[in-house]
């Protein structure tokens, strides 16, 4: 072995490794992922037409559908709450609950206190209801418990590997329209 | 030309280049650094006060060169005493913004954990492969680290060579925060193993850090303004150099007894010789060439002793100046 093939699979194996402590890291630091893995995910829906609907005390719409995904992953039963965004966000930031879907998008003011997923969806076309109704991007996100790490990247994980499901989610955004 | 605009003698002068290079080596890395971390800072406590630190310690660095330019010109009408102490003002200012910045990252970081306020960190997107961010923040605060560590070791001989309290500072505030970026990289590390708090308790222990540096400076240059004695570099001990002068003009056979009081303006030192001379028919134009001869050898003592004041007098008390 020469030692440039040498040096080549030295890097291999401390990148091995480094994937190794990276895809065990980070953990949470409540357990939220260890805990809804084979058990119960509490999830609180605010409804917004077309991307959270009510049906019949469960979430329909885009993000109904991208957390009913998330739970089969994760062999999760989902226990629904309904309510308003605000008494949602404030109980997740209590870490009473372990997901927020509601329409929620990367500017809202509650990105400080509650933690927001990468945007899953950019809605370039989205008409801002103000005064100056102007067109402008929307990022849509969920919205999970702040510092339950290993929770949040495993979602992101699963928002940017499930495509698939991305895709057949954001089409029947039409049927509910 | 004790009056005139103070020079470098030539040994130093290499010296002052260096120390100028280290400046503009100063700034032009830990503005990099500031930017590497700022790119990776999402909501992590300990990153954000880690960026602004860094940008904080390219501060003095810029006000150094800028105090450089002014250091050396030549006593003008409205400043006879010369822009020596361009050095003092340049960082009488860095040390007040240091303090009051460290003071405002611990009160930010204290309540960040009375409040228990967890940092969320979630995943970044590199060359196709979704990590956790907590990894590149990692590897920007190691990034800025090398910088840090590598400016402080730099600085130090430089440092010594020609007895530079401002660069002294720095080098010692460059060792600060190459530690307290260490000590976000823990507590970076301590978040991914879901102890929220490592991170906000990491900030708290760099707000301490800035905190100690900028304290230390404001006293340094707080002293500089009273006209303190010159000091050893990087202590509170007094410095040997009066004592000396006032050896040597004692040692002039037409010298009956002589004082001595000094203080530091920037890189030089300026001060008074009061000195009792033995008349023994001496005329005036004898004793005053005499007092330019001491004016002038008390350079050859110390290349740093620059406007010198020679005064005769007819007698003088034995704690007149003080002496150490």
């Amino acid at each position: 072995m020469s030692h440039r093939n040498r040096r080549v699979a030295n890097a291999r194996v401390i990148f091995a490794l480094a994937l190794a402590v990276a895809c065990g890291l980070p953990r949470d630091s409540d357990g939220t992922l260890d805990r809804i893995r084979g058990g119960t995910m509490r999830v609180g829906f605010a409804v917004d037409t077309p991307w959270v609907t009510d049906s019949s005390g469960m979430a329909g719409g885009v993000e109904g559908r991208i957390v009913n995904g998330l739970a089969r992953s994760l062999g999760a039963r989902v226990t629904w709450t309904h309510g308003h965004e605000s008494e949602l966000l404030t109980a997740l930031h209590d870490r009473e609950l372990d997901l927020v879907v509601g329409g929620l998008s990367a500017d809202s003011p509650w990105k400080k206190h509650v933690a927001f997923t990468k945007p899953y969806h950019v809605d370039s076309g989205h008409v801002v209801r103000s005064l100056k109704a102007k067109r402008r991007e929307e990022k849509h996100v969920l919205a999970l418990p702040p510092g339950e790490n290993g929770w949040l990247v495993y979602v992101e994980r699963f928002l940017r590997e499930e495509r698939a499901l991305l895709a057949s989610a954001l089409a029947a955004r039409e049927e509910t329209r | 030309m004790s009056r005139g605009a103070f020079t470098y003698p030539p040994e130093k002068a290499e010296a002052r280049r260096k120390m100028k290079r280290l400046a503009w080596a100063s700034v032009v890395g830990l503005t990099l650094g500031a930017i590497a971390l700022a790119s990776t800072v999402g909501a992590s406590q300990a990153m954000k006060t880690a960026w602004v630190s860094d940008l904080l310690t390219a501060v003095p660095a810029a006000a150094l060169i800028v105090a450089m330019r002014y250091e050396l010109r030549p006593p003008s009408p409205h400043f006879p005493f010369g822009y020596l102490r361009s050095l003092s003002v340049a960082f009488l200012v860095t040390a007040c913004v240091l303090t009051m910045v460290g003071l405002y990252f611990l009160y930010d970081s204290l309540m960040k954990l009375v409040h228990g306020e967890r940092p969320p960190i979630g995943t970044v997107v590199l060359f196709g492969h979704q990590i956790w961010a907590g990894w590149t923040m990692v590897a920007a605060l190691a990034f800025s680290l090398t910088i840090g560590f590598t400016l402080g070791k730099l600085k130090m001989p430089v440092a010594e060579a020609l007895h530079s309290k401002p660069l002294f500072a720095e080098s010692r505030m460059n060792r600060a925060e190459w530690m307290s970026e260490g000590a976000a990289i823990v507590g970076i590390v301590l978040v991914g193993f879901g102890h929220w708090w490592g991170d906000a308790a990491a900030a708290a222990f760099i707000s301490l850090e800035i905190i100690r540096d900028g304290w230390d400076n404001v006293r340094q240059v707080i002293a500089d303004l009273m006209d303190e004695s010159p000091t050893k570099l990087g202590e509170h001990a007094l410095e040997g150099l009066p004592r000396l002068v006032r050896a040597e003009v004692k040692k002039l056979p037409w010298v009956a007894d002589a004082g001595v009081r000094m203080r530091e303006q920037g890189h030089a030192v300026a001060g008074q010789i009061f000195l009792v001379p033995r008349l023994d028919g001496m005329n005036a134009a004898e004793l005053t060439r005499r007092l330019d001869e001491v004016r002038e050898c008390a350079r050859a003592i110390d290349w740093r002793l620059h406007d010198v004041t020679v005064t005769p007098v007819s007698a003088l008390a034995s704690d007149d100046p003080p002496q150490a």
